[in-house]
């Protein structure tokens, strides 16, 4: 149950260690093709779509950032807990109830200015998604239940929630979709840039940043990462292990209830059924594919929102269902993991 | 008298899905393999059984169609975890979203985006003669559909197999000390892959069904955490298939007392008589986590050459 399982082999120069990755991804476009083609369609013009729509007009930029931010922040809710041994797979539920709290405090105090509202709004949201975690990590700390149950369990529960208040407490029957009204203005985040991309991009690479730095480079990040390298050793090394494990899963909510927040100030303006997308598998993938590595994550995770911002555009023009491309980015996980396997065996080879 | 009749009839069939993928669920765990998927197996299995059936007309060759569909992802996590040792959770986690990514490219391929889905035929019920007069009980466990009795003979028969059995002596010794299995003569590798496989083609029947019953269409959200829940009812059943069994009827008795709720309002917002099986799951996990015996090695890769003991 360690998450060493996933980790690059050591000793290998960059070089050496992006290479793999190359591999991967080129294998995974590969036997794709072959689908493709098999479906009768044509893969480099699918290829083609999906990998420029991102590049070629400003707009598809400022969506792929857009696209990014929740995809990263659900990486980063994934991967914390991840270092420490834990599955966090309750990032959609903890989105969703950071964005029900987001978007309570901003209809509740929609006359507050900017100033105050804004950060309100985000603090509320993300509070509220590492309460929720905190619940799940409760129950596996105290009960013994299955982290992976304990927070899968609850994503359910916040589906419940968010349709009770955008169809009952504050609903909009003019959107024809269970919905909340929209909230204050002053609780919107500021847009940059022409085309206007929300600031919540700058928010979330800050989030990023911190989130390296602190578990890389501080006594808390250490406690996590020897947790989950060994959690006998580090007890016997005196760290507190189901404090560290809660910690984390804590964190871990907290940053995927800002990610809600960001959703609900940055793009929908309000509260919105369905909102959650699929950010919680494709925050999973990236974290694996990541292989837990925080600092590859923001990279894992733009390339994957090319691929998704890409995905409708092949839909559009090579006439390829967009569903192909969960099956290219599972592809790539597999084929990163069987990279490590015959790095190894490479490895053993050679000595 | 009827009502109580009714509601039961409900809740057998709602047993189905729990029981076929959490004893799949514990057929894996037996020997030591954590699957995790099986939201995606179910998912695989209700398109993969829709689509069959509705080419072929024949929800039997359907069914046979979903359990292959299982199987092969069933191999992978098998070969994966134990011949490449890979990380049981991530690798159940990659097929989990291949499996759900899969689903619905094979229902966008072939049926593509309609207003009107085609449907196709529910399961017909078998009545079993004499058995099914018995009042109450017969109509409840003797009129159902043959996956109904399918899925109580599989528990009975994973019983037999796990503990009047020497082949189930074995299988259980590989999730319990993969170690010591290993150095008298067990096949560890080959006893986890065939139940990886077995196991996983059991979740995606159990998915299959579920278009067969209920809905007679595939939707991407159709598993709608009946996957996760039986990773729940496992742990509740202390990975033993008499106890899945019967912890299945709290499982479902929960989901359809949800629905009857919904239905006949009683003043409580629907929304949250929705949440009352997942709640209701954790509340029980918060107790049965105490009692229940978990095999050893569960979630455990075993290495041969490794020197440690555990």
């Amino acid at each position: 149950m360690t998450s060493i399982a996933i980790r690059a082999p050591r000793g290998l120069p960059a070089l050496g260690r992006l290479l793999p990755y190359v591999l991967a991804v080129l294998a995974a476009f590969a036997v794709a093709g072959i689908a493709i083609l098999a479906m009768g369609h044509d893969p480099l013009l699918a290829y083609r779509s999906i990998l420029t729509t991102s590049f070629k007009t400003p707009f598809g930029f400022v969506e792929t950032m857009h696209k990014w931010v929740p995809l990263v922040l659900q990486a980063v809710a994934f991967t914390i807990p991840l270092t420490a041994g834990k599955y966090n797979i309750g990032g959609e539920g903890q989105l969703l109830v950071g964005a029900t709290g987001a978007t309570a405090v901003g209809i509740l105090l929609s006359d507050l200015p900017m100033a105050a509202l804004l950060p309100l709004l985000i603090v509320t949201g993300t509070v509220v998604g590492g309460v929720w975690a905190g619940v799940a990590a409760w129950l596996m700390h105290r009960f013994g239940i299955n982290e992976i149950l304990s927070t899968v369990l609850l994503n359910f529960v916040s589906f419940g929630v968010v349709d009770y208040i955008a169809s009952e407490v504050w609903s909009d029957p003019a959107a024809g979709h269970p919905s909340t009204i929209p909230i204050g203005d002053g609780g919107l985040l500021p847009l940059l840039g022409r085309p206007p991309m929300h600031t919540g991009v700058i928010l979330a690479a800050v989030v990023v940043g911190v989130a390296i730095v602190w578990m890389r480079r501080s006594v808390g990040g250490y406690e996590l990462r020897a947790v989950g390298a060994n959690a006998r050793a580090a007890q016997v090394h005196g760290i507190r292990v189901g404090r560290v494990a809660v910690g984390a899963l804590v964190i871990g909510g907290a940053v995927a209830g800002l990610s809600g927040a960001i959703e609900v100030a940055g793009v929908h303006g309000k509260l919105l059924e369905g909102m959650q997308s699929n950010y919680l598998l494709l925050g999973i993938i990236i974290g694996l594919i990541a292989r837990g590595n925080i600092l590859a994550v923001p990279f894992v995770a733009f390339g994957i929102a090319v691929l998704e911002v890409g995905a409708s555009a092949m839909q559009r023009s090579a006439g390829v269902p967009s569903e192909m491309v969960l099956i290219v980015e599972a592809l790539i996980l597999v084929f990163v993991l069987l990279s490590d396997v015959l790095a190894a065996r490479l490895g053993r080879a050679r000595s | 008298m009827n009502e109580i009749q009714e509601f039961l009839t409900l809740v057998v069939t709602a047993m189905v899905p729990y029981i076929l993928v959490a004893q799949g669920t514990m057929l894996g765990g037996r020997v030591g393999v954590f699957n995790v998927s099986q939201e995606g197996m179910m998912t695989l299995g209700a398109s993969v059984g829709f689509l069959v059936s509705l080419g072929t007309g024949s929800n039997l060759v359907g069914l046979v169609a979903a359990a292959g569909a299982g199987g092969v992802f069933g191999l992978v996590l098998g070969y994966m975890t134990t011949r490449l040792r890979l990380d049981q959770f991530v690798v159940g986690l990659a097929l989990f979203f291949a499996a759900v990514g899969l689903a619905t490219l094979l229902y966008k391929v072939v049926i593509g985006v309609t207003l009107q889905p085609p449907l196709i035929a529910t399961l017909t019920d078998v009545r079993i003669p004499l058995l099914a007069d018995i009042p109450v009980l017969g109509p409840v466990l003797f009129a159902q559909d043959l996956m109904v009795y399918f899925a109580f003979a599989l528990s009975g028969f994973l019983y037999w197999l796990l503990y009047r059995t020497n082949t189930g002596l074995r299988l259980r010794s590989v999730g319990e000390n993969p170690k010591a299995a290993d150095s008298l003569g067990v096949d560890v590798s080959r006893a986890r892959l065939l139940a990886a496989t077995a196991g996983s083609m059991l979740m995606a029947l159990g998915g299959a069904y579920l278009p067969m019953v209920y809905t007679g269409t595939f939707t991407e959200g159709i598993a709608s955490g009946r996957g996760w829940l039986a990773i729940a009812l496992a742990f509740f059943g202390g990975w033993r298939p008499q106890f899945i069994l019967a912890g299945a009827a709290f499982f479902a008795g929960m989901e359809v007392l949800a629905l009857r709720v919904q239905v006949a309002g009683v003043g409580v917002p629907h929304q949250f008589v929705s949440m009352l099986p997942y709640v209701a799951t954790l509340l029980v996990m918060m107790f049965a986590f105490r009692w229940a015996r978990v095999p050893a090695f569960l979630g455990r890769n075993y290495d041969r050459e490794s020197r440690t003991a555990s």
